[in-house]
Protein backbone atom coordinates (compact mmCIF):
# COMPACT_ATOMS: atom_id res chain seq x y z
CA UNK A 1 0.00 0.00 0.00
CA UNK A 2 1.62 3.25 -1.07
CA UNK A 3 0.61 6.85 -0.50
CA UNK A 4 -1.52 7.81 -3.49
CA UNK A 5 -1.24 10.71 -5.88
CA UNK A 6 -2.53 13.98 -4.47
CA UNK A 7 -2.66 12.80 -0.85
CA UNK A 8 0.36 14.74 0.45
CA UNK A 9 0.53 18.55 0.35
CA UNK A 10 3.09 20.01 -2.08
CA UNK A 11 5.58 21.05 0.64
CA UNK A 12 5.73 17.50 2.02
CA UNK A 13 6.12 16.03 -1.48
CA UNK A 14 9.17 18.30 -1.88
CA UNK A 15 10.58 17.46 1.57
CA UNK A 16 10.48 13.70 0.86
CA UNK A 17 11.96 14.18 -2.59
CA UNK A 18 14.81 16.22 -1.06
CA UNK A 19 15.44 13.44 1.51
CA UNK A 20 15.27 10.72 -1.16
CA UNK A 21 17.54 12.38 -3.72
CA UNK A 22 20.94 12.00 -1.93
CA UNK A 23 20.20 8.29 -1.34
CA UNK A 24 19.23 7.85 -4.98
CA UNK A 25 22.38 9.67 -6.10
CA UNK A 26 24.44 7.35 -3.87
CA UNK A 27 22.54 4.40 -5.34
CA UNK A 28 23.20 5.54 -8.93
CA UNK A 29 26.92 5.96 -8.14
CA UNK A 30 26.99 2.43 -6.66
CA UNK A 31 25.01 1.14 -9.64
CA UNK A 32 27.46 2.66 -12.13
CA UNK A 33 30.41 1.27 -10.14
CA UNK A 34 28.91 -2.22 -10.09
CA UNK A 35 28.07 -2.06 -13.79
CA UNK A 36 31.63 -0.94 -14.62
CA UNK A 37 33.11 -3.81 -12.60
CA UNK A 38 30.69 -6.57 -13.62
CA UNK A 39 28.74 -6.19 -16.84
CA UNK A 40 26.65 -9.24 -15.96
CA UNK A 41 25.11 -7.33 -13.05
CA UNK A 42 22.67 -5.24 -15.13
CA UNK A 43 20.36 -8.04 -16.31
CA UNK A 44 20.38 -9.51 -12.81
CA UNK A 45 19.43 -6.17 -11.27
CA UNK A 46 16.78 -5.69 -13.95
CA UNK A 47 15.34 -9.08 -13.16
CA UNK A 48 15.39 -8.26 -9.43
CA UNK A 49 13.42 -5.09 -10.14
CA UNK A 50 10.89 -7.10 -12.13
CA UNK A 51 10.76 -9.65 -9.31
CA UNK A 52 9.95 -6.94 -6.73
CA UNK A 53 7.33 -5.51 -9.11
CA UNK A 54 5.66 -8.88 -9.65
CA UNK A 55 5.87 -9.74 -5.95
CA UNK A 56 4.23 -6.49 -4.95
CA UNK A 57 1.52 -6.86 -7.57
CA UNK A 58 0.62 -10.31 -6.23
CA UNK A 59 -1.88 -10.45 -3.42
CA UNK A 60 -0.77 -12.41 -0.39
CA UNK A 61 -3.05 -15.24 0.77
CA UNK A 62 -5.99 -13.36 2.25
CA UNK A 63 -5.51 -14.44 5.86
CA UNK A 64 -6.32 -10.97 7.15
CA UNK A 65 -8.85 -10.32 4.43
CA UNK A 66 -6.82 -7.34 3.28
CA UNK A 67 -5.74 -6.64 -0.27
CA UNK A 68 -2.17 -5.89 0.81
CA UNK A 69 0.89 -7.25 -0.86
CA UNK A 70 4.47 -8.12 0.08
CA UNK A 71 7.06 -5.42 -0.62
CA UNK A 72 9.90 -7.82 -1.41
CA UNK A 73 12.43 -5.10 -0.67
CA UNK A 74 13.91 -7.01 2.27
CA UNK A 75 15.04 -9.73 -0.12
CA UNK A 76 16.63 -7.17 -2.45
CA UNK A 77 18.37 -5.43 0.48
CA UNK A 78 19.86 -8.76 1.62
CA UNK A 79 20.98 -9.68 -1.92
CA UNK A 80 22.22 -6.32 -3.22
CA UNK A 81 22.43 -3.91 -0.24
CA UNK A 82 20.32 -0.85 0.57
CA UNK A 83 21.90 1.61 -1.91
CA UNK A 84 21.13 -0.46 -5.00
CA UNK A 85 17.73 -1.36 -3.55
CA UNK A 86 16.79 2.34 -3.39
CA UNK A 87 17.45 2.74 -7.14
CA UNK A 88 15.67 -0.51 -7.98
CA UNK A 89 12.74 0.70 -5.87
CA UNK A 90 12.66 4.01 -7.74
CA UNK A 91 12.21 2.08 -10.99
CA UNK A 92 9.69 -0.35 -9.47
CA UNK A 93 7.62 2.45 -7.91
CA UNK A 94 7.63 4.33 -11.22
CA UNK A 95 6.32 1.22 -12.98
CA UNK A 96 3.78 0.59 -10.25
CA UNK A 97 2.35 4.08 -10.62
CA UNK A 98 2.24 3.89 -14.43
CA UNK A 99 1.29 0.21 -14.87
CA UNK A 100 -1.03 -0.33 -11.93
CA UNK A 101 -1.83 3.19 -10.65
CA UNK A 102 -0.38 2.21 -7.24
CA UNK A 103 1.20 5.28 -5.68
CA UNK A 104 1.87 8.37 -7.77
CA UNK A 105 4.45 10.71 -9.24
CA UNK A 106 4.36 13.67 -6.82
CA UNK A 107 4.42 11.23 -3.87
CA UNK A 108 7.15 9.10 -5.44
CA UNK A 109 9.76 10.73 -3.15
CA UNK A 110 7.74 9.83 -0.03
CA UNK A 111 7.16 6.27 -1.25
CA UNK A 112 10.86 5.87 -2.09
CA UNK A 113 11.82 7.01 1.42
CA UNK A 114 9.47 4.46 3.04
CA UNK A 115 9.69 1.49 0.70
CA UNK A 116 13.08 2.06 -0.92
CA UNK A 117 15.23 3.57 1.84
CA UNK A 118 14.03 3.18 5.45
CA UNK A 119 12.48 -0.30 5.11
CA UNK A 120 15.40 -1.91 3.22
CA UNK A 121 17.96 -0.13 5.45
CA UNK A 122 16.28 -1.48 8.61
CA UNK A 123 16.06 -4.97 7.08
CA UNK A 124 19.70 -4.80 5.97
CA UNK A 125 20.89 -3.78 9.46
CA UNK A 126 19.03 -6.74 10.98
CA UNK A 127 20.57 -9.04 8.37
CA UNK A 128 24.10 -7.69 9.03
CA UNK A 129 23.62 -8.00 12.79
CA UNK A 130 22.50 -11.63 12.54
CA UNK A 131 24.48 -12.83 9.51
CA UNK A 132 27.64 -13.96 11.30
CA UNK A 133 25.97 -15.17 14.47
CA UNK A 134 24.68 -18.64 15.27
CA UNK A 135 21.13 -17.60 14.43
CA UNK A 136 19.59 -19.91 11.84
CA UNK A 137 19.86 -18.57 8.28
CA UNK A 138 16.10 -18.78 7.70
CA UNK A 139 15.37 -16.88 10.93
CA UNK A 140 17.78 -14.17 9.77
CA UNK A 141 15.89 -13.83 6.48
CA UNK A 142 12.56 -13.91 8.32
CA UNK A 143 13.55 -11.15 10.74
CA UNK A 144 15.21 -8.98 8.08
CA UNK A 145 12.22 -9.16 5.72
CA UNK A 146 9.59 -8.71 8.45
CA UNK A 147 11.46 -5.72 9.90
CA UNK A 148 11.86 -4.19 6.40
CA UNK A 149 8.11 -4.52 5.88
CA UNK A 150 7.20 -3.09 9.29
CA UNK A 151 9.57 -0.15 8.96
CA UNK A 152 8.15 0.62 5.52
CA UNK A 153 4.67 1.01 7.00
CA UNK A 154 5.90 2.85 10.10
CA UNK A 155 7.59 5.37 7.81
CA UNK A 156 4.44 5.69 5.71
CA UNK A 157 2.45 6.37 8.90
CA UNK A 158 5.02 8.99 9.95
CA UNK A 159 4.84 10.65 6.51
CA UNK A 160 1.04 10.87 6.79
CA UNK A 161 1.20 12.04 10.41
CA UNK A 162 3.68 14.83 9.62
CA UNK A 163 1.44 16.06 6.80
CA UNK A 164 -1.75 15.82 8.87
CA UNK A 165 -0.92 16.30 12.59
CA UNK A 166 -3.80 15.78 15.02
CA UNK A 167 -5.38 18.80 16.67
CA UNK A 168 -4.94 17.14 20.08
CA UNK A 169 -1.56 15.45 20.56
CA UNK A 170 -0.05 16.62 17.23
CA UNK A 171 2.12 14.35 15.11
CA UNK A 172 2.38 11.62 17.78
CA UNK A 173 -1.39 11.08 17.99
CA UNK A 174 -1.78 11.22 14.26
CA UNK A 175 1.07 8.71 13.85
CA UNK A 176 -0.70 6.43 16.35
CA UNK A 177 -3.99 6.59 14.44
CA UNK A 178 -2.40 5.93 11.02
CA UNK A 179 -0.16 3.19 12.40
CA UNK A 180 -3.07 1.43 14.12
CA UNK A 181 -5.00 1.50 10.83
CA UNK A 182 -1.99 0.00 9.03
CA UNK A 183 -1.05 -2.35 11.89
CA UNK A 184 -4.36 -4.23 11.68
CA UNK A 185 -3.27 -5.59 8.31
CA UNK A 186 0.47 -4.92 8.32
CA UNK A 187 1.66 -6.71 11.47
CA UNK A 188 0.22 -10.08 10.35
CA UNK A 189 1.34 -9.24 6.83
CA UNK A 190 4.94 -8.49 7.90
CA UNK A 191 5.04 -11.88 9.67
CA UNK A 192 3.62 -13.65 6.61
CA UNK A 193 6.05 -11.80 4.34
CA UNK A 194 8.93 -12.91 6.58
CA UNK A 195 7.73 -16.53 6.40
CA UNK A 196 7.19 -16.39 2.63
CA UNK A 197 10.61 -14.88 1.93
CA UNK A 198 12.28 -17.39 4.27
CA UNK A 199 10.55 -20.10 2.21
CA UNK A 200 11.86 -18.42 -0.95
CA UNK A 201 15.37 -18.67 0.52
CA UNK A 202 14.81 -22.31 1.40
CA UNK A 203 13.75 -22.95 -2.18
CA UNK A 204 16.83 -21.12 -3.57
CA UNK A 205 19.20 -22.94 -1.19
CA UNK A 206 17.77 -26.32 -2.20
CA UNK A 207 17.74 -25.72 -5.94
CA UNK A 208 20.34 -23.09 -6.75
CA UNK A 209 22.69 -22.46 -3.79
CA UNK A 210 25.31 -20.96 -6.12
CA UNK A 211 23.21 -17.75 -6.23
CA UNK A 212 23.75 -17.30 -2.46
CA UNK A 213 27.49 -17.98 -2.82
CA UNK A 214 27.94 -15.68 -5.81
CA UNK A 215 26.27 -12.74 -4.10
CA UNK A 216 28.07 -13.63 -0.83
CA UNK A 217 24.78 -13.37 1.06
CA UNK A 218 25.69 -16.03 3.64
CA UNK A 219 28.97 -17.87 4.35
CA UNK A 220 29.31 -21.16 2.46
CA UNK A 221 29.31 -23.13 5.74
CA UNK A 222 25.94 -21.65 6.69
CA UNK A 223 24.52 -22.57 3.26
CA UNK A 224 25.90 -26.12 3.55
CA UNK A 225 24.45 -26.42 7.04
CA UNK A 226 21.07 -25.21 5.78
CA UNK A 227 21.21 -27.87 3.04
CA UNK A 228 21.90 -30.48 5.69
CA UNK A 229 25.40 -31.19 4.30
CA UNK A 230 27.45 -30.10 7.27
CA UNK B 1 -1.28 -12.14 -22.78
CA UNK B 2 -3.30 -9.65 -20.74
CA UNK B 3 -1.66 -8.94 -17.37
CA UNK B 4 -4.11 -6.24 -16.32
CA UNK B 5 -1.39 -3.61 -16.81
CA UNK B 6 -2.42 -0.14 -17.98
CA UNK B 7 0.50 -0.36 -20.40
CA UNK B 8 -1.47 -2.76 -22.64
CA UNK B 9 -4.26 -0.16 -22.93
CA UNK B 10 -1.79 2.70 -23.46
CA UNK B 11 -0.23 0.98 -26.48
CA UNK B 12 -3.54 1.20 -28.38
CA UNK B 13 -5.02 4.47 -27.12
CA UNK B 14 -6.51 7.20 -29.35
CA UNK B 15 -3.84 9.76 -28.37
CA UNK B 16 -0.94 7.59 -29.59
CA UNK B 17 -0.23 10.18 -32.32
CA UNK B 18 0.31 12.98 -29.79
CA UNK B 19 3.89 13.69 -28.70
CA UNK B 20 4.78 12.19 -25.27
CA UNK B 21 6.19 15.61 -24.29
CA UNK B 22 2.75 17.22 -24.72
CA UNK B 23 1.00 14.43 -22.81
CA UNK B 24 3.57 14.57 -19.99
CA UNK B 25 3.30 18.37 -19.82
CA UNK B 26 -0.50 18.07 -19.43
CA UNK B 27 -0.30 15.26 -16.85
CA UNK B 28 2.55 16.67 -14.74
CA UNK B 29 1.21 20.24 -15.07
CA UNK B 30 -2.19 19.04 -13.85
CA UNK B 31 -0.60 17.24 -10.87
CA UNK B 32 1.25 20.44 -9.90
CA UNK B 33 -1.92 22.54 -10.20
CA UNK B 34 -3.85 19.98 -8.11
CA UNK B 35 -1.23 20.29 -5.35
CA UNK B 36 -1.15 24.10 -5.54
CA UNK B 37 -4.92 24.42 -5.33
CA UNK B 38 -6.26 25.70 -1.97
CA UNK B 39 -9.84 24.64 -2.80
CA UNK B 40 -11.59 21.54 -4.16
CA UNK B 41 -12.73 23.37 -7.33
CA UNK B 42 -9.56 23.15 -9.44
CA UNK B 43 -8.82 19.45 -8.64
CA UNK B 44 -12.45 18.59 -9.52
CA UNK B 45 -12.19 20.56 -12.79
CA UNK B 46 -8.98 18.67 -13.62
CA UNK B 47 -10.58 15.30 -12.74
CA UNK B 48 -13.58 16.01 -15.01
CA UNK B 49 -11.62 17.45 -17.95
CA UNK B 50 -8.85 14.81 -17.96
CA UNK B 51 -11.48 12.10 -17.42
CA UNK B 52 -13.30 13.37 -20.53
CA UNK B 53 -10.00 13.49 -22.46
CA UNK B 54 -9.23 9.88 -21.53
CA UNK B 55 -12.74 8.67 -22.44
CA UNK B 56 -13.44 10.76 -25.56
CA UNK B 57 -10.01 11.49 -27.07
CA UNK B 58 -7.99 8.45 -25.95
CA UNK B 59 -11.14 6.29 -26.37
CA UNK B 60 -10.55 4.22 -23.21
CA UNK B 61 -13.39 1.86 -22.23
CA UNK B 62 -15.56 3.73 -19.65
CA UNK B 63 -16.10 0.53 -17.61
CA UNK B 64 -12.34 0.05 -17.33
CA UNK B 65 -11.86 3.69 -16.31
CA UNK B 66 -14.52 3.54 -13.57
CA UNK B 67 -13.11 0.21 -12.37
CA UNK B 68 -9.58 1.69 -12.25
CA UNK B 69 -10.67 4.79 -10.34
CA UNK B 70 -12.82 2.84 -7.85
CA UNK B 71 -9.94 1.06 -6.05
CA UNK B 72 -7.79 4.10 -5.15
CA UNK B 73 -10.87 6.15 -4.34
CA UNK B 74 -12.09 3.55 -1.86
CA UNK B 75 -8.70 3.69 -0.14
CA UNK B 76 -8.85 7.50 -0.33
CA UNK B 77 -12.22 7.52 1.48
CA UNK B 78 -10.73 5.50 4.37
CA UNK B 79 -7.57 7.63 4.58
CA UNK B 80 -9.51 10.90 4.31
CA UNK B 81 -11.82 9.67 7.10
CA UNK B 82 -8.72 9.30 9.33
CA UNK B 83 -7.54 12.81 8.38
CA UNK B 84 -11.02 14.26 9.11
CA UNK B 85 -11.19 12.58 12.53
CA UNK B 86 -7.72 13.59 13.79
CA UNK B 87 -7.44 17.14 12.46
CA UNK B 88 -9.58 20.00 13.71
CA UNK B 89 -10.35 23.73 13.48
CA UNK B 90 -13.54 25.82 13.31
CA UNK B 91 -16.97 24.87 14.62
CA UNK B 92 -17.05 21.51 16.44
CA UNK B 93 -19.92 19.16 15.42
CA UNK B 94 -18.82 16.06 17.37
CA UNK B 95 -15.88 15.21 19.62
CA UNK B 96 -14.72 12.19 21.59
CA UNK B 97 -11.77 12.16 23.97
CA UNK B 98 -11.37 8.68 25.50
CA UNK B 99 -7.97 9.43 27.10
CA UNK B 100 -5.98 12.58 27.77
CA UNK B 101 -3.91 13.61 24.75
CA UNK B 102 -6.03 11.71 22.21
CA UNK B 103 -9.22 12.99 20.65
CA UNK B 104 -11.32 12.37 17.59
CA UNK B 105 -13.56 15.11 16.28
CA UNK B 106 -15.67 16.30 13.40
CA UNK B 107 -15.24 20.03 12.85
CA UNK B 108 -15.93 22.48 10.05
CA UNK B 109 -12.17 22.82 9.44
CA UNK B 110 -11.50 19.07 9.36
CA UNK B 111 -14.42 18.39 6.99
CA UNK B 112 -13.26 21.09 4.60
CA UNK B 113 -9.68 19.73 4.78
CA UNK B 114 -11.00 16.21 4.13
CA UNK B 115 -12.94 17.48 1.12
CA UNK B 116 -9.80 19.21 -0.20
CA UNK B 117 -7.63 16.08 0.27
CA UNK B 118 -10.26 13.86 -1.40
CA UNK B 119 -10.58 16.25 -4.37
CA UNK B 120 -6.77 16.36 -4.67
CA UNK B 121 -6.60 12.55 -4.75
CA UNK B 122 -9.37 12.50 -7.37
CA UNK B 123 -7.63 15.16 -9.50
CA UNK B 124 -4.16 13.69 -8.96
CA UNK B 125 -5.27 10.15 -9.80
CA UNK B 126 -7.04 11.42 -12.94
CA UNK B 127 -3.83 13.12 -14.06
CA UNK B 128 -1.84 9.97 -13.28
CA UNK B 129 -4.34 7.84 -15.24
CA UNK B 130 -4.10 10.34 -18.12
CA UNK B 131 -0.33 9.71 -18.32
CA UNK B 132 -0.59 5.96 -17.66
CA UNK B 133 -3.38 5.32 -20.17
CA UNK B 134 -2.08 7.51 -23.01
CA UNK B 135 1.73 7.27 -22.79
CA UNK B 136 3.34 3.83 -23.24
CA UNK B 137 6.60 3.20 -21.34
CA UNK B 138 8.48 2.84 -24.61
CA UNK B 139 7.80 6.56 -25.28
CA UNK B 140 8.90 7.45 -21.74
CA UNK B 141 12.27 5.73 -22.31
CA UNK B 142 12.90 8.08 -25.22
CA UNK B 143 11.96 11.08 -23.07
CA UNK B 144 14.21 9.82 -20.23
CA UNK B 145 17.17 9.43 -22.56
CA UNK B 146 16.66 12.88 -24.13
CA UNK B 147 16.31 14.45 -20.66
CA UNK B 148 19.80 13.09 -19.83
CA UNK B 149 18.72 10.70 -17.07
CA UNK B 150 21.91 8.71 -16.14
CA UNK B 151 22.36 5.95 -18.80
CA UNK B 152 22.78 3.23 -16.14
CA UNK B 153 19.36 4.11 -14.72
CA UNK B 154 17.70 4.19 -18.18
CA UNK B 155 19.21 0.79 -19.02
CA UNK B 156 18.07 -0.62 -15.68
CA UNK B 157 14.55 0.74 -16.28
CA UNK B 158 14.44 -0.89 -19.73
CA UNK B 159 15.62 -4.23 -18.34
CA UNK B 160 13.02 -4.13 -15.58
CA UNK B 161 10.34 -3.30 -18.18
CA UNK B 162 11.34 -6.20 -20.40
CA UNK B 163 11.60 -8.65 -17.51
CA UNK B 164 8.20 -7.77 -16.03
CA UNK B 165 6.36 -9.32 -18.98
CA UNK B 166 8.52 -12.48 -19.06
CA UNK B 167 8.19 -13.01 -15.33
CA UNK B 168 4.51 -12.29 -15.20
CA UNK B 169 3.82 -15.02 -17.79
CA UNK B 170 5.79 -17.50 -15.68
CA UNK B 171 4.03 -16.47 -12.49
CA UNK B 172 0.62 -16.85 -14.20
CA UNK B 173 1.50 -20.38 -15.32
CA UNK B 174 2.79 -21.51 -11.91
CA UNK B 175 -0.18 -19.88 -10.15
CA UNK B 176 -2.73 -21.66 -12.40
CA UNK B 177 -0.95 -24.98 -11.86
CA UNK B 178 -0.95 -24.46 -8.08
CA UNK B 179 -4.64 -23.47 -8.04
CA UNK B 180 -5.61 -26.51 -10.11
CA UNK B 181 -3.87 -28.72 -7.55
CA UNK B 182 -5.70 -27.00 -4.64
CA UNK B 183 -2.51 -25.25 -3.52
CA UNK B 184 -4.49 -22.44 -1.89
CA UNK B 185 -7.16 -24.54 -0.16
CA UNK B 186 -6.10 -23.65 3.40
CA UNK B 187 -4.15 -20.78 4.98
CA UNK B 188 -1.16 -23.01 5.76
CA UNK B 189 -1.18 -24.50 2.28
CA UNK B 190 -1.51 -21.00 0.77
CA UNK B 191 1.57 -19.63 2.56
CA UNK B 192 3.65 -22.68 1.49
CA UNK B 193 2.41 -22.45 -2.13
CA UNK B 194 3.01 -18.71 -2.24
CA UNK B 195 6.56 -19.22 -0.93
CA UNK B 196 7.18 -21.84 -3.63
CA UNK B 197 5.71 -19.54 -6.27
CA UNK B 198 8.02 -16.68 -5.24
CA UNK B 199 11.05 -19.00 -4.97
CA UNK B 200 10.38 -20.54 -8.37
CA UNK B 201 9.96 -17.10 -9.94
CA UNK B 202 13.17 -15.83 -8.33
CA UNK B 203 15.15 -18.75 -9.78
CA UNK B 204 13.38 -18.41 -13.13
CA UNK B 205 14.25 -14.67 -13.10
CA UNK B 206 17.86 -15.43 -12.37
CA UNK B 207 18.03 -17.89 -15.26
CA UNK B 208 16.31 -15.36 -17.52
CA UNK B 209 19.01 -12.84 -16.59
CA UNK B 210 21.77 -15.32 -17.40
CA UNK B 211 20.13 -16.20 -20.75
CA UNK B 212 19.83 -12.51 -21.50
CA UNK B 213 23.55 -11.94 -20.87
CA UNK B 214 24.40 -14.77 -23.29
CA UNK B 215 21.96 -13.43 -25.91
CA UNK B 216 23.38 -9.91 -25.55
CA UNK B 217 26.97 -11.16 -25.76
CA UNK B 218 26.04 -12.86 -29.02
CA UNK B 219 24.78 -9.50 -30.31
CA UNK B 220 27.88 -7.49 -29.28
CA UNK B 221 26.31 -5.60 -26.33
CA UNK B 222 28.48 -2.65 -25.35
CA UNK B 223 26.64 -1.12 -22.41
CA UNK B 224 23.91 0.74 -24.27
CA UNK B 225 20.53 -0.77 -24.99
CA UNK B 226 19.67 0.23 -28.57
CA UNK B 227 16.20 1.57 -29.30
CA UNK B 228 14.41 3.31 -32.09
CA UNK B 229 14.44 6.89 -30.80
CA UNK B 230 11.39 8.05 -32.69
CA UNK B 231 8.28 9.48 -31.14
CA UNK B 232 5.30 11.42 -32.48
CA UNK B 233 6.33 15.02 -33.35
CA UNK B 234 4.92 18.01 -31.44
CA UNK B 235 2.03 19.44 -33.51
CA UNK B 236 1.04 23.10 -33.05
CA UNK B 237 -2.62 22.06 -32.62
CA UNK B 238 -1.79 19.66 -29.77
CA UNK B 239 0.51 22.21 -28.14
CA UNK B 240 -2.18 24.92 -28.33
CA UNK B 241 -4.83 22.61 -26.82
CA UNK B 242 -2.51 21.57 -23.98
CA UNK B 243 -1.47 25.20 -23.36
CA UNK B 244 -5.11 26.33 -23.34
CA UNK B 245 -6.07 23.62 -20.84
CA UNK B 246 -3.20 24.49 -18.48
CA UNK B 247 -3.86 28.24 -18.80
CA UNK B 248 -7.59 27.86 -18.16
CA UNK B 249 -6.90 25.64 -15.13
CA UNK B 250 -4.31 28.11 -13.77
CA UNK B 251 -6.82 30.97 -14.21
CA UNK B 252 -9.45 28.97 -12.30
CA UNK B 253 -6.88 28.22 -9.58
CA UNK B 254 -6.01 31.94 -9.25
CA UNK B 255 -9.67 32.94 -9.20
CA UNK B 256 -10.52 30.43 -6.45
CA UNK B 257 -7.34 31.19 -4.46
CA UNK B 258 -7.99 34.93 -4.40
CA UNK B 259 -11.65 34.50 -3.57
CA UNK B 260 -12.91 36.19 -6.77
CA UNK B 261 -15.41 33.36 -7.30
CA UNK B 262 -18.03 32.14 -4.81
CA UNK B 263 -16.22 28.84 -4.11
CA UNK B 264 -12.98 30.51 -3.00
CA UNK B 265 -11.48 29.94 0.44
CA UNK B 266 -13.27 31.64 3.31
Amino acid sequence: MHIMEGFLPLEWCLVWWIIALPFLAWGVVRLNRILAADREALPLLGITGAFIFILSSLKLPSVTGSCSHPTGTGLSAICFGPAITSVVCLVVLLFQSLFLAHGGLSVLGANIVSMGIVGPLAGYLVYRALRDTRVNLYFTVFFACAVADLFTYMTTSLELALAYPAEVGGVATSFGVFFVIFAITQVPLAIIEGIVLALVFKYIIQLKPEIISRLRIFPDEAVRAARGEA
Amino acid sequence: MDHGFLENVAQENGLAGVSPYVKLAVGLGAILLVLLSPTWVTPLFIAVSLGMAVLLLARIDPHLYVHLLAAPLLFAVLSVAAVVLVTGGGQVFWAWQPVFGFALSLTAGSISQGLLVFSRVLGGMSALFFIALTTPMTELFIVMRRCRVPPGLVNLTMFVYRSIFILSDQVDQVLSAQRMRLGYSSAREAVASFGNLCGASFIASWECGEDLIRAMDARCYEGRFAMLEESAPVHARHLATAGLFLLATSALLLATATGSVPWGPA
